[in-house]
C-alpha cells in the first residue's frame, strides 16, 4: 500500500518544529538541531514541502557584516493546516495511547 | 585572527561546493541555501558533518531529478552506493569545471591596439582573447570573448606564476590601461595579467553603453530634489537599458561574480597557468575572494586592496559618514589644518544646511551638458562630491579648503573638481555595473527607504527587483590555506578600516591587515609604501613583509585656507 505523503516519522518531525512557531522564520540548521534531522534528510524535506506549495522560503540577511544572507522558511496556510492536522492527530493517537495504558 | 578555521572546515566548504555543482540548476537556490548555513556553524566538526549531508541531499534530489528514476528508487540507490558517489563526487572535485563541457579555452593573439603605449614597454605586451561561455552551466547558449592583455615583465625571464589583476566597478574597464599597468610592476620578474571582465572595455557583451550619459541627469535629478518621482525617473532609465538589452537575445542572468570568477578560471586555463598571485581592488577584492573561495588550489597569493565589504553591507551613507568623520577628526588634531579650519565638521554641516536653503549656482564645463552651462550646487550634490573626494588621498590636502569655500559662497574651481568626478566615474560601465550587482547583492532588491540619503538613493535599490533574479552569491574565503594581504586605508568611503579588519578576520589566521594612513581608496594606487608592501608579499607569501613604512607615512600637507597649491 502506498505511504501516506507527508506522513514519515522525519516529516512530522519537521512540521511539528514549524508548527510551534508558525509565525517565525527559521534557518535549516536551527530546524536541524531542533529536530535531529541532519541536513541530508533535512534539505530533502524542505525542498518537497516547498514544491507542494506548503513552505515559503526567503533569503534573509545576516545579523552581522562578513555572513552571507540566509535562506528562511515557514510554513504556508496549507502547510499550517497540515501540520495542525497532524499535530491533532497526535494528540488523539496520545490520548488513547493513554487511555490503553 | 581567527584561529578556529581548519582542515575540516575546508573540507566542509569543498563538499558544499561539490553539492551544488550535483544539483540541478533549477534548485541551484537550495545548494546556495545549504551551503551558506556553513558559515553559521561554528564548530568545524558540525560543519563538515553538515556539508556531508549536503553531498546526500544534492544527491538524492539530482537523482530524483531523473525522469528513470522514482524517488524510492533513487534513495535506494544512494543508500547503496553513498560511499562509491562520495569517492567519485571528491573525484570530480578538482574537474568540476568540467561538467559544464565548454569548449578547451584558448588565447587567440590579436593585434595590441591600446593607447599610449612606449616602444620600449610595446614588445612587452601580448594582447589577445579568450572565449567564454556566455551560460556555464548551458554551453549553446553562445559565447563570449574577453578582452585579455599580458605585460610580460621588464625582467626576463620571468617567474612562472603571474600576477592576475581584478579591477574595480564592477563594470571599470581594464586593458586599455595596460601601459600604465606596465610602469609599476606589482612583484619583481611576475608577468601581469590583465582582464577585461564580461560587459567592461573591449570585452563582449557591448551593455548599453550610453546609460552612463543617461543617467547623469537622472541623478542630478534625485540630486536636486530626492522625490519619488526623480527615483522613478532614474529607474526608468536602467529599465530602458534592461528592455534594450534583452530585446538583443542578452540574457542578464549570465553576470554577477561568480560568473566573472569562471571566466577568470577560462582565462588562467587559456593561458596554460598553473597558479597566479591574485590581486583584487575594490570590487575586485570580491570577485579575488570568491575565486580564492572556489579555486583555491590556483591561487598562490592574494592580495585584497580597499574590500569592497561583502554582505550584508552598511548603508553606503554610513560608510562615507564614518570616514568623513575621520577625516575631520584628523584636521582637528592637524596643527595648520585646525588653525586653518577650527571647526571643519561645523563648517560642513553648516554648508549643508545653507545649500538645502538656498542653493549655488555654479558655471560648469559644457560636458556637464547642463543649460547654459550652469549648474545648482544642492546639499546632496554637494554631499556626493566630498564623498567621492574622499576616495582620493592626492584631494585631501584641499579638501577642507574647498569646503570653507562653498561655505563662504565662493565656488570658484568646484566646476571643475565636478568635471574630474564625472569623468571619473564616465569610465565606469554602469549596465554592467547594475548586471553584476543585481545578481550579488540581496539588498538592492528593496526600494530606498522613504527618508533614506540621497547617496543611497542614487544606488540599485529598487532597480534590481525589475532588472534581473537574484544570483549566487559571492564568497568570503573562511578558513582559506591561501595567504593573503588585505590593505585599507585610513579614510576609505567604501570600507571603514574596521570593516575591512572584520572581514579579515573572517578569512582567517592566513590572512595579515595593514591599514595604511592618510590613504583613501585603493591603496597601492596612491601609496609608494603600498606598493612596496604588495611587492614583497607577493614576491614571497609565506613570509610576513615588512610593514614599517605604513607607519611613516607623510603627514597631509593642508592647504591654508588663502593658500594657492
Amino acid at each position: 500500500m502506498p505511504r501516506k505523503p507527508n506522513n514519515s516519522r522525519q516529516t512530522r518531525a519537521l512540521l511539528a518544529a514549524f508548527f510551534d512557531r508558525s509565525q517565525t522564520w527559521q534557518h535549516g540548521y536551527d530546524l536541524s538541531k531542533e529536530t535531529g534531522l541532519r541536513s541530508g534528510t533535512l534539505y530533502p524535506l524542505l525542498m518537497r514541502l516547498s514544491e507542494q506549495g506548503l513552505l515559503e522560503s526567503r533569503w534573509q540577511e545576516a545579523e552581522r557584516p562578513g555572513l552571507p544572507p540566509r535562506h528562511v522558511y515557514r510554513l504556508t496556510k496549507s502547510g499550517l493546516a497540515l501540520a495542525r492536522e497532524q499535530q491533532e492527530l497526535a494528540a488523539i493517537a496520545a490520548e488513547r495511547a493513554g487511555a490503553l495504558a | 585572527m581567527n584561529a578556529a578555521p581548519g582542515r575540516w572546515r575546508r573540507w566542509a566548504v569543498r563538499f558544499a561546493q561539490h553539492a551544488s555543482w550535483v544539483l540541478p540548476d533549477a534548485r541551484s537556490p537550495w545548494a546556495d541555501a545549504m551551503r551558506r548555513e556553513i558559515d553559521y556553524i561554528e564548530d568545524d566538526p558540525a560543519a563538515l558533518r553538515w556539508a556531508l549531508g549536503c553531498i546526500a541531499a544534492s544527491y538524492r534530489a539530482r537523482l530524483a531529478h531523473r525522469p528513470s528514476f522514482s524517488t524510492r528508487a533513487a534513495w535506494r540507490h544512494v543508500a547503496t552506493s553513498g560511499v562509491l558517489m562520495l569517492f567519485i563526487g571528491l573525484a570530480l572535485l578538482e574537474n568540476a569545471g568540467g561538467q559544464t563541457q565548454s569548449p578547451r579555452p584558448a588565447f587567440d593573439d590579436t593585434t595590441c591596439d591600446l593607447p599610449d603605449v612606449s616602444p620600449e614597454i610595446r614588445p612587452r605586451l601580448r594582447c589577445g582573447t579568450v572565449t567564454v561561455p556566455r551560460d556555464y552551466d548551458n554551453p549553446d547558449a553562445g559565447h563570449f570573448k574577453l578582452a585579455v592583455v599580458v605585460v610580460k615583465s621588464e625582467q626576463q625571464p620571468s617567474r612562472p606564476e603571474p600576477v592576475v589583476y581584478i579591477s574595480g566597478g564592477p563594470g571599470s574597464p581594464l586593458t586599455i590601461y595596460a601601459a600604465h599597468q606596465a610602469r609599476t610592476p606589482y612583484a619583481p620578474r611576475r608577468d601581469l595579467i590583465l582582464v577585461d571582465q564580461r560587459g567592461t572595455g573591449r570585452s563582449e557583451p557591448s551593455l548599453c553603453p550610453d546609460l552612463g550619459s543617461k543617467l547623469l541627469d537622472a541623478n542630478l535629478a534625485i540630486a536636486a530634489t530626492n522625490t519619488e518621482e526623480a527615483l522613478a525617473g532614474r529607474r526608468a532609465v536602467y529599465l530602458a537599458c534592461r528592455d534594450e538589452a534583452t530585446g538583443r537575445g542578452l540574457d542578464l542572468r549570465d553576470f554577477g561574480t561568480r560568473v566573472t570568477v569562471e571566466d577568470f578560471e577560462m582565462v588562467r586555463q587559456a593561458l596554460q597557468v598553473e597558479r597566479w598571485s591574485v590581486y583584487g581592488e575594490s570590487y575586485g577584492t570580491t570577485v579575488a575572494m570568491t575565486l580564492m573561495a572556489l579555486h583555491p588550489d590556483a591561487v598562490r597569493s592574494a592580495v585584497l586592496d580597499s574590500i569592497y565589504p561583502p554582505d550584508p553591507v552598511p548603508l553606503w551613507s554610513t560608510i562615507v559618514s564614518d570616514a568623513r568623520d575621520a577625516f575631520f577628526a584628523h584636521c582637528a588634531q592637524d596643527k595648520l589644518c585646525s588653525t586653518s579650519f577650527p571647526d571643519l565638521a561645523g563648517t560642513y554641516q553648516d554648508t549643508l544646511a545653507r545649500l538645502n536653503q538656498d542653493p549655488l549656482v555654479v558655471t560648469v564645463p559644457p560636458q556637464m551638458r547642463q543649460r547654459d552651462n550652469r549648474m545648482r550646487i544642492t546639499a546632496p550634490l554637494f554631499e556626493l562630491g566630498v564623498s567621492n573626494l574622499l576616495y582620493y588621498a592626492t584631494a585631501y590636502p584641499t579638501l577642507p579648503r574647498m569646503i570653507q569655500s562653498v561655505h563662504d559662497g565662493d565656488t570658484q574651481g568646484l566646476g571643475t573638481v565636478l568635471v574630474s568626478q564625472l569623468a571619473a566615474a564616465a569610465t565606469l560601465n554602469r549596465a554592467t555595473h547594475a548586471a553584476v550587482e543585481c545578481r550579488d547583492r540581496s539588498h538592492f532588491r528593496k526600494p530606498p527607504a522613504r527618508d533614506a540619503n540621497a547617496l543611497d538613493r542614487m544606488q540599485l535599490y529598487g532597480v534590481c527587483d525589475r532588472w534581473s533574479e537574484l544570483g549566487p552569491s559571492p564568497l568570503v574565503p573562511v578558513g582559506t590555506s591561501v595567504p593573503t594581504l588585505v590593505l585599507a586605508g585610513q579614510f576609505d568611503p567604501v570600507a571603514r578600516p574596521a570593516l575591512s579588519h572584520y572581514v579579515a578576520e573572517r578569512i582567517g589566521s592566513n590572512a595579515r591587515w595593514v591599514e595604511f594612513p592618510h590613504i583613501g581608496h585603493n591603496v597601492r594606487q596612491f601609496s609608494p609604501c603600498g606598493v612596496k608592501i604588495a611587492a614583497d608579499f607577493i614576491d614571497q607569501p609565506e613570509q610576513a613583509p615588512d610593514t614599517s613604512c605604513a607607519d611613516r607615512i607623510a603627514p597631509i600637507r593642508f592647504l591654508a585656507k588663502y593658500q594657492t597649491p
